[in-house]
């Protein structure tokens, strides 16, 4: 199955193909065309993994293009990391293609919804089985155009629209970094390929300084695409998205790329320290940070999109901080449990038609499916001991202190409790006390709790794959490769997460649960400090003025040298090209005497400038 | 030359040749003994299958080593089994092309344009593998003197009297200007044999000598310049491809096109390259040369792109873009890299491609509405979806937007341009800047195609022959722009043409 793997991207291709034809003849029976599809690929993901286990890496290529002596290639690698991600891509992909049967149900579009979700799952899969550089961009770019369309699919809704674009926009600020990266990496190793820029990192080919520089501008994509701090800001908002596209594209697909691509030039990155710790600082301050807005904003999805935020941040941490198992490890527990908790919201949402979460509560009794499957996605998240998130969270830490950042350990550490903290505190107000509205609330259908039922089986044992006590069969099947042996960690690493964990829960239930502490006790003693997470740092605000102002000054003063000086020399040639283009077609007359004389005239002048050069120009 | 040493000679070398030759003859044979009244379609495919005959026993030459034959007049070279390669394939495009092309008016006498047709392809396949003046010349005005007629086949239609009187007069023009070139070639080495020739010319010391010798490269170039339409002669193009019939246009843009540049990479490669010149830097007279057919490249550029603005004719509008073409073609010939062959024998077979497409679909658009006018496209999507696509195609392949043959063929000609010492940026530059003129009336054909209301609302008949033609033509398109190694993994057996002056 491994030659064949390229087959894999190809299913949800001919999905998009296929809606795109004859979708609105379909309607609502694209789904099945859809969900046929990525189950297809998942089936096909499954049967490479098993074969992987056993293998070596696989390698495809095939030369595209020869310009001079330089080979541009293209072709598919099968190595641990892409299997994985292959098994998890296209997992989370069905199981969304399934939910959105319900939860897309009645809408006027839902055959285009469904092209683009396959022309989004095609892209992802064809990015995580790239085996260059080049082709990698291809992808990231198309994935990017995905992202797009699906953010603004309610186009008639201004914040969906604005979100979009700037969506597109942030992503596309590091997207130049990761131009520039790729770009110098190709000028340094001569080639595109993983294998080929490895070799010439590890032969010493490349200087230190300009690894440093290319792995920096590459993670300046990863930061966009990730939403990393400071171009995290578009990933709030494109929760304006239909819910389904947020769990598959906004917590365990698209956002996880700029972490996938980190990890697959891992190599490259540790060739550098200071870009090592450049990815492990942002991360750690993308992780407290986001998490301390998440805190206090009201809208379920956009908590959730604060913590997915945060817990980027940490994976980017585990990766600085040479944690390259605890990274893709939390990668794919997180796809699982955040992809659950989205779904789950969704199913709220779809039940109360509010976001609010104020508007929410009571829920418990109401939903008995998606209320228990959110508990355990909310539990996972939290680093509950002997669920998922546990496993892979504390791993971070390990990698975390074994590796000296000891700032950064406390940060990750505070950041956890946050994180068990406001995820309760949503926990608490959507599902425990009393209803605050008056909506009749029903159980979604199967076809929308099933994905949820899988998610969250997942959720609680996916954290087995790589345990203390278990044995550590994921970081054994990544590591295959490389030297990154599970390094023995301290009992007390644990213990902290654990205690943590349960503290933040303690005091969401103090607070909201059983509500013995009012409410406000603290974000009445720092209303600053409250206002200040509750506008998001006003990092959008300090956008609108310094980028958004500067830019507007920069474009008054541009527009005019663009009128009068580039559009003027722009209507100069166009002006000239009309004239030589008006001045040859009187010349052709119809008269043959003056075809003729046009070609002795010709003949005369080269005869001419032969003459008076001596024949040597 | 006794009857022993005639047979002697290798004839097998010159097996498609002698394919061609006899189906012409046998053809008109058939044309002159058929009633009147018949139909006379069944001949094109008679002429068809010889094409693919003469094709196949190419094919089987292809392992065949240098082979020279009459005195080195005929040779057999990797440089001819390549170009014919195209020819062949060019000729029978637009043979599937002719039997479904229908003017307006009743075409009477349509028997003569299949043996016409072919002797037209014989001069040409003559002329890439001669290795003397008098078969290249006998060669090129057999290639000539076929298309005059066949440009005039239209008898009723005054356009088409029109072209062929036109292409005669310039014709003759052309050939006066080429053999008095020649003359002076002539006079130099006292002998016809291209190889004896460039033996003697490369003894040339006398400064003054080398510059008569100049004039006459000139002059040759010019005169040949009018089979390539490329400026200063070609003015002819526009009246005589929009008055000709329709597959005529065709023939004339791809296989009379090619074969000119067949002729101008034997004739001045073989002849100037190793004669001797005081430039800046003592080198051939070919290399010191380059500068005027870098100027004439770039005057055909422009005037190619910038006339092609103010039309509104389609085939006057595709008649300028061939010009264009020819131009793109001339900055291969112009850089001399070492590449200077395989590149523009690339580009060649895409231009084949993509313009014959373009014809085969221009032919029904226009034969059916009976008018030449670009607004008679306007629309085509909606009427007929395909066909629109598949036209969307071939004009950004001969814009040269990536993923198309076209853009691998440009690429190739403007890394070229790069790599030779010194650089040509003044010409890459033009040519770079000429493309971006031409998006603009490609893609004003696109708007016509994509975004204006219908222009006629009766669905589009396609013939059998022309949906062929433009399957093979699109198919070739994409998969040459996708993966360009299919087609240098069969350049490759010709290593770079090394046996072109042996």
């Amino acid at each position: 199955m491994m030659e064949n793997a390229w087959i894999i991207p190809l299913f949800p291709l001919f999905s998009f193909l296929i809606l795109l034809v004859v979708g609105k003849r379909m309607k609502e029976t694209s789904a099945y065309v859809g969900i046929i599809a990525t189950f297809l690929s998942f089936v096909g993901a499954v049967a490479v993994l098993i074969e992987r286990l056993n293998e070596p890496t696989y390698q495809a290529t095939y030369t595209w293009l020869t310009i001079g002596k330089m080979n541009i290639t293209a072709g598919f690698e099968i190595n641990p990391l892409n299997a994985l991600m292959l098994v998890v891509v296209s997992l989370v992909s069905f199981l969304v293609h399934m939910y959105s049967k319900g939860y897309m149900h009645g809408d006027e579009r839902f055959s285009v919804f469904y092209a683009y979700l396959g022309l989004f799952t095609f892209a992802m899969l064809g990015l995580v089985i790239s085996a260059n550089l080049l082709q990698t961009y291809i992808f990231w770019e198309l994935v990017g155009l995905g992202s797009f369309l699906l953010i603004g699919f309610y186009f008639y809704k201004e914040e969906a629209k604005a979100a979009a674009k700037k969506a597109f926009i942030m992503t596309r600020i590091g997207d130049v970094g990761l131009l520039i990266g790729m770009i110098l990496l190709f000028w340094q190793a001569g080639s595109f390929q993983y294998g080929d820029i490895f070799a010439a990192v590890k032969a010493g080919n490349i200087s230190g300084t300009m690894v440093t520089l290319c792995a920096i501008l590459i993670f300046i994509g990863a930061i966009g695409k990730s939403g990393q701090f400071p171009l995290h800001t578009w990933l709030p908002d494109a929760m304006e998205g239909p819910t389904p596209v947020s769990a598959l594209i906004h917590a365990a697909t698209m956002v996880a790329a700029g972490v996938y691509l980190v990890a697959s030039l891992f190599p490259l990155y540790e060739a550098s320290s200071t870009a090592m710790l450049t990815v492990a600082i942002v991360g750690g301050i993308t992780a407290i940070f986001a998490a301390s807005i998440g805190l206090v904003q009201t809208d379920i999805k956009r908590v959730l999109a604060y913590s997915t935020v945060s817990q980027l941040g940490y994976m980017m941490l585990a990766l600085g901080s040479g944690g390259y198992v605890a990274g893709v490890f939390h990668l794919t527990t997180h796809a699982f449990f955040k992809a659950l908790l989205f779904l789950a919201a969704g199913s709220v949402i779809h039940a109360v038609h509010t976001q609010d979460i104020e508007k929410m509560g009571g829920l418990w009794r109401k939903m008995p499916l998606t209320a228990p499957l959110f508990l355990i996605g909310t539990l996972a998240i939290s680093g509950f001991p002997l669920l998922s998130g546990f496993f892979s969270k504390d791993e971070i830490l390990v990698a975390a202190w074994t590796h000296g950042h000891i700032v950064l350990f406390w940060l990750a550490v505070i950041a956890a409790f946050f994180t068990a903290f406001y995820m309760f505190r949503l926990f608490f107000l959507v599902f425990g006390g009393e209803m605050r509205s008056e909506v009749n609330v029903h159980e979604s259908p199967a076809v929308m709790t099933f994905p949820m039922v899988v998610l969250g089986v997942l959720s609680i044992v996916a954290g087995y794959m790589n345990t203390p006590w278990f044995g550590t069969f994921l970081g054994d099947f990544l590591a295959g490769e490389g030297t990154h042996a599970h390094e023995e960690a301290p009992l007390w690493i644990m213990v902290v997460a654990t205690a943590v964990s349960l503290a933040g829960i303690c005091l969401a239930w103090l607070m909201y649960g059983k509500k013995s502490l009012a409410r406000d006790w603290l974000s009445s003693r720092a209303p600053i400090t409250y206002n200040m997470l509750l506008n998001k740092y006003y990092v959008d605000e300090f956008y609108t003025v310094t980028v958004g102002y500067g830019t507007k000054v920069l474009s008054v003063f541009l527009q005019y040298v663009d009128r009068f000086i580039v559009e003027g020399l722009a209507h100069l040639i166009a002006a000239l090209t009309r004239a030589i283009g008006a001045i040859g077609a009187k010349l052709q007359n119809g008269q043959v005497q003056m075809y003729g004389a046009v070609t002795f005239i010709g003949l005369t002048i080269l005869v001419v400038i032969l003459a008076f050069t001596g024949g040597y120009l | 030359m006794s009857w022993d040493t005639l047979l002697q000679y290798k004839w097998g070398v010159m097996t498609p040749e002698f394919v061609i030759l006899g189906v012409a003859t046998v053809l008109s044979l058939i044309d002159l003994l058929m009633p009147n009244d018949k139909d006379r379609r069944p001949l094109g495919w008679f002429a068809l299958a010889g094409v693919i005959v003469a094709l196949v026993s190419l094919i089987g030459l292809l392992s065949v080593d240098r082979t020279s034959i009459l005195n080195d007049t005929f040779r057999l070279d990797a440089f001819g089994k390549a170009f014919k390669f195209l020819l062949l394939v060019g000729a029978s495009l637009v043979l599937l092309l002719s039997m479904d092309y229908k003017p307006k008016e009743n075409m009477k006498y349509y028997g003569e344009f299949y043996y016409l047709f072919l002797t037209a392809l014989l001069g040409a396949m003559i002329m890439t593998s001669s290795g003397d003046l008098i078969t290249l010349f006998v060669g090129l005005e057999l290639l000539s003197i076929s298309s005059y007629i066949l440009a005039g086949l239209r008898k009723a239609h005054r356009l088409s009297n029109e072209s062929a009187m036109k292409y005669v007069i310039n014709g003759g023009i052309s050939t006066a200007i080429t053999l008095f070139g020649m003359s002076y070639v002539f006079g130099f080495a006292g002998s016809t044999n291209l190889k004896k020739i460039a033996i003697q010319l490369s003894a040339l010391q006398d400064s003054s000598q080398q510059y008569v010798l100049a004039l006459a490269f000139l002059i040759m170039f010019v005169g040949l310049s009018f089979k390539l339409a490329s400026a200063p002669f070609h003015m002819w193009a526009p009246d005589v491809y929009q008055g000709a019939p329709t597959p005529v246009t065709a023939f004339l843009s791809v296989v009379s096109k090619t074969a000119g540049f067949v002729i101008v990479l034997r004739l001045f490669i073989t002849l100037f390259a190793s004669v001797p010149s005081q430039g800046k830097e003592p080198s051939s007279m070919l290399l010191s040369m380059q500068d005027y057919i870098a100027f004439l490249a770039g005057a055909t550029m422009i005037i190619g792109n910038t006339i092609a603005l103010k039309q509104r004719n389609v085939k006057r509008l595709f008649a300028y873009s061939s010009i264009a073409h020819a131009g793109y073609l001339l900055v291969g010939f112009a850089v001399m890299s070492w590449v200077m062959i395989d590149s523009m024998w690339f580009y060649l077979a895409a231009y084949l491609l993509m313009n014959l497409g373009a014809f085969a679909i221009l032919q029904v658009i226009t034969d059916q509405s009976g008018s030449e006018d670009i607004s008679q496209f306007a629309g085509l999507y909606r009427r007929q979806p395909l066909l629109a696509v598949l036209m969307g195609i071939f004009v950004l392949s001969l814009a040269g937007i990536p993923g198309t043959a076209g853009f691998i063929g440009k690429v190739h000609i403007f890394i070229g341009a790069f790599a030779t010492e010194p650089a040509h940026y003044v010409l890459a530059s033009i040519m770079i800047a000429t493309t971006v003129v031409s998006y603009v009336y490609y893609f004003g054909l696109f708007t016509q195609m994509f975004f204006r209301p219908v222009a006629a609302h009766e669905s589009v008949k396609v013939p059998l022959g022309v949906m062929l033609v433009v399957a093979i033509c699109a198919l070739g398109t994409i998969i040459l722009g996708i993966a360009p190694s299919l087609a240098y993994n069969f350049l490759d057996q010709f290593q770079h043409f090394s046996d072109f002056l042996r």
